[in-house]
């Protein structure tokens, strides 16, 4: 049964990625990338991993991709383009991806994955609350301070009264 | 059994984040013509946080801290002078530019310290994900910095390319992270060393492409040719004084992060010939690409680039010799580079206009000062000896014929002898060039004095008495074997 | 433990498959009329001047930002919350330096006039 959901969830994500990157309409592409990220989110589930999954909602869904069209609907006129989604570099492009999934694909058959026989923590949320405030202390702050410098350069960048001065553009 | 909590090992990088913060909160209460404030306390900051690292050099008993996150071992500290000294620098050259050109923004110094700060956490990181923070923590403020003189066009067209492909290099180097995680079941180095020397079976295909795809992501940081790309349209579009600051740490940062990964640490995958290849090829197409730039800032991007080449020198090498070589390179070349963007900041009016070479023309007439100062950076950058730049190559240079890489030395001293040819370019414009175009004045300031001054100090210095500077980073070099 | 959540997939299965019969039925058994004035967005109503796509400020993308920032800072509040007792004084003091660096982020907006709306 957990396969067969699997499966489904797997199909949906990848056909909707492959949906992302050839639409020609952006904001129909970014509505496609929220059916992804939720899929995964549905695989981290079967996972057994729930926090990753709330967070994948929370951050990807919710957050991320409400940031995009955003993004979309400050472009001017993009929505009623139809934009092209490859460029004269397609072939080579092609060609290194391939390499490139070929390499992975043989990597992940032949690695015999080193299981873990420990049965999983009850509810790994505890454990992971536990890891980030004692071994991961460090990356949790700096994380923060990530943050912090991700909103205010977001904030430099984008700001109206920013440093542009009248006469200055040189384009 | 992890190290407890060891608070004194983070001072320096909390020194210079606290400092980033006061900057931050005061910006806000400053107005627009009081903002020089502001650069006092980041150079305050630093010269805290500099002061910490030396003391930090005498710290006894177990270096690690944090459950074995971080580290606070020489090669760190070392690494963490070069930032602190390079940050130093760029502030010291921003200061006039900056409120000539963007006076609203404060927050400049408060990107330029969270950028070191991410630097510094990534020379002492021990662990994987605390790397990619670092990194990450070093390139959102840079990505920034770039596009920070909003009015120009290219400037905003660097800080979107270097966003852009930085997030990519990102991905990668994550990704890698991801299969080493999936071989070893823990991102610490130091564990992935324990589990190894435990004999414990990995996939060397698997590991080997994990580690492949991590140094994708630092080379791409480094600058090192295929993953060079960004540099000269985003060295160009930059503000110069942001360019003097990301030609510098950032470099030293990948740089110090793949030591640890692959050299300093026993490698897991044994990746000479990778380096080996990368070295010449990063070299070479550094050096035939810059012979052609007339824009000065084009030329010392490909330079720049040709410089991580002779790095990549240092660390196909490795050991301790490698090691060495590379962080006294990493000291010289950032002191060299930054002195010869000050140069380039020196022009009073925007630079993109006057930034070719040909610009330089009737300096060496008009301005002696600053031509003179030009060209010791200039011979310097090409390895002149009495420079210290020669010192530098000459270490990496030596230490790949000690350990039997001979054709990478011939390569590398081929290189330098082009290299020679368009730093000379420089100087010939400046002293045996009429000027055609209109005449540039030079916009001289303390600050800008000061930064010069000192880099032209230890040029000359570090050239003719680089003993103790060498020793410095030998001991950096030692104690992490 | 798949037992537990398996629940969560079939109510999601209903969900998708409810949506699309509402979607979808309505469109096979439905009469169809395909005129111009059936397509105009307000069939009766004033007739549109303009595209609808237009351009919106770059202040609401900054709310925006703002709004992804604080949303993982809670996201990283909740694994603390469900045992901040066992993590004691050291993880209370942790999580109070991860919330005053995000808090100094919110000084920050509100200074430079962020939240402002004239």
């Amino acid at each position: 049964m957990s396969m067969l959901i699997f499966y489904i969830l797997a199909i949906v994500a990848v056909v909707s990625a492959l949906m992302v990157v050839t639409l020609r309409n952006v904001f129909h592409s970014a509505l496609f990338l929220v059916l992804t990220l939720f899929s995964v989110a549905g695989i981290y589930v079967l996972l057994e991993a729930e926090f990753l999954a709330a967070v994948q909602v929370l951050i990807y869904v919710g957050a991320i991709t409400i940031l995009m069209i955003f993004a979309i609907m400050l472009t001017y006129q993009i929505t009623s383009k139809s934009i092209r989604q490859v460029n004269e570099q397609v072939i080579p492009a092609v060609i290194i991806v391939l390499v490139f999934f070929v390499l992975s694909l043989v990597t992940l058959i032949k690695t015999s994955w080193p299981v873990s026989n420990k049965s999983l923590p009850g509810n790994n949320t505890f454990e992971i609350g536990r890891q980030l405030l004692s071994t991961y202390v460090i990356p949790f702050e700096v994380v923060s301070i990530v943050l912090l410098i991700a909103l205010i350069g977001a904030i430099i960048i984008s700001r109206q009264d920013g440093p542009s001065r009248p006469g200055q553009e040189d384009r | 059994m992890m190290p407890p909590i060891n608070w004194p090992v983070i001072y320096p990088e909390l020194a210079i984040c606290i400092t980033a913060f006061i900057v931050l909160i005061v910006d806000l209460f400053l107005p627009g013509r009081h903002k020089w404030v502001l650069s006092l306390i980041s150079i305050f900051g630093v010269l805290v946080a500099l002061q910490i690292v030396f003391m930090n050099f005498g710290l006894k008993g177990d270096t690690k801290a944090f459950f074995g996150m971080v580290v606070s071992d020489a090669t760190g500290l070392y690494f963490k002078t070069i930032f602190c000294i390079g940050t130093l620098l760029a502030i010291f050259v921003s200061i006039t530019y900056q409120r000539r050109e963007f006076p609203e923004v404060g927050e400049f110094y408060t990107l330029m310290l969270l950028s070191t700060f991410g630097m510094m956490i990534m020379a002492s990181a021990l662990d994987l994900i605390t790397i990619f923070l670092g990194l990450e923590m070093m390139s959102i403020p840079l990505y920034v910095l770039a596009g920070i003189y909003r009015g120009r066009y290219r400037s905003r067209e660097a800080a979107l390319k270097y966003f852009l492909l930085g997030a990519f290099a990102s991905g990668f180097l994550l990704y890698g992270i991801a299969l080493i995680y999936g071989a070893f079941g823990t991102t610490n180095i130091t564990r992935i060393v324990e589990l190894i020397a435990d004999g414990k079976p990995y996939s060397p295909f698997f590991v080997g492409v994990g580690s492949v795809l991590v140094l994708i992501g630092l080379a791409f940081k480094a600058g090192v040719v295929p993953f060079h790309m960004w540099i000269p349209d985003v060295y160009e579009g930059a503000p110069a004084p942001v360019t003097a600051f990301m030609s510098a740490g950032p470099k030293a940062a990948a740089i110090v992060a793949i030591l640890r990964i692959f050299v300093i640490t026993t490698p897991v995958i044994d990746l000479t010939w990778v380096f080996w290849v990368l070295a010449v090829v990063t070299m070479t197409w550094g050096n035939i690409l810059a012979i052609n730039q007339n824009n000065i800032k084009r030329m010392l991007a490909y330079s720049s680039i040709a410089h991580v080449g002779y790095l990549l020198v240092a660390i196909t090498v490795g050991g301790e010799e490698g090691v060495s070589s590379a962080a006294f390179y990493l000291l010289v070349y950032t002191i060299m580079n930054i002195g010869a963007f000050a140069i380039v900041v020196l022009f009073a009016e925007r630079e993109e206009f006057y930034e070719n070479i040909s610009d330089y023309a009737g300096f060496g007439s008009r301005f002696p000062f600053a031509a003179i100062t030009m060209t010791i950076f200039m011979a310097s950058l090409g390895g002149i000896p009495g420079t210290a730049g020669f010192v530098g190559k000459f270490m990496i240079f030596s230490g790949a014929i000690n350990h039997g890489f001979y054709w990478l030395a011939v390569i590398g001293v081929l290189n330098s002898l082009v290299s020679i040819y368009y730093y000379l370019r420089v100087v010939v414009a400046m002293y045996m060039r009429q000027p055609q175009t209109r005449l540039v004045d030079i916009a001289i300031s303390p600050s800008l004095m000061i930064a010069i001054i000192i880099t032209l100090l230890l040029v000359i210095q570090i050239g003719i008495f680089p003993d103790n500077w060498l020793s410095l980073a030998k001991q950096a070099a030692s104690l992490a074997f | 433990m798949f037992e537990t959540l398996f629940p969560i997939f079939v109510l999601a299965f209903f969900a998708v498959l409810t949506v699309l019969i509402m979607f979808y039925l309505p469109e096979i058994l439905g009469p169809k009329t395909k005129s111009k004035r059936k397509y105009s967005p307000y069939e009766c109503g004033l007739i549109p001047q303009t595209d609808a796509r237009e351009r919106i400020p770059i202040k609401f993308y900054l709310i925006a930002i703002a709004f992804v920032v604080f949303d993982l800072e809670v996201v990283f509040l909740y694994p603390w919350a469900i045992i901040y007792k066992d993590l004691g004084l050291f993880g209370l003091f942790e999580m109070g330096l991860f919330i005053l660096i995000l808090l100094l982020g919110f000084f920050y907006i509100v200074g430079k006039g962020v939240l402002k709306w004239e």
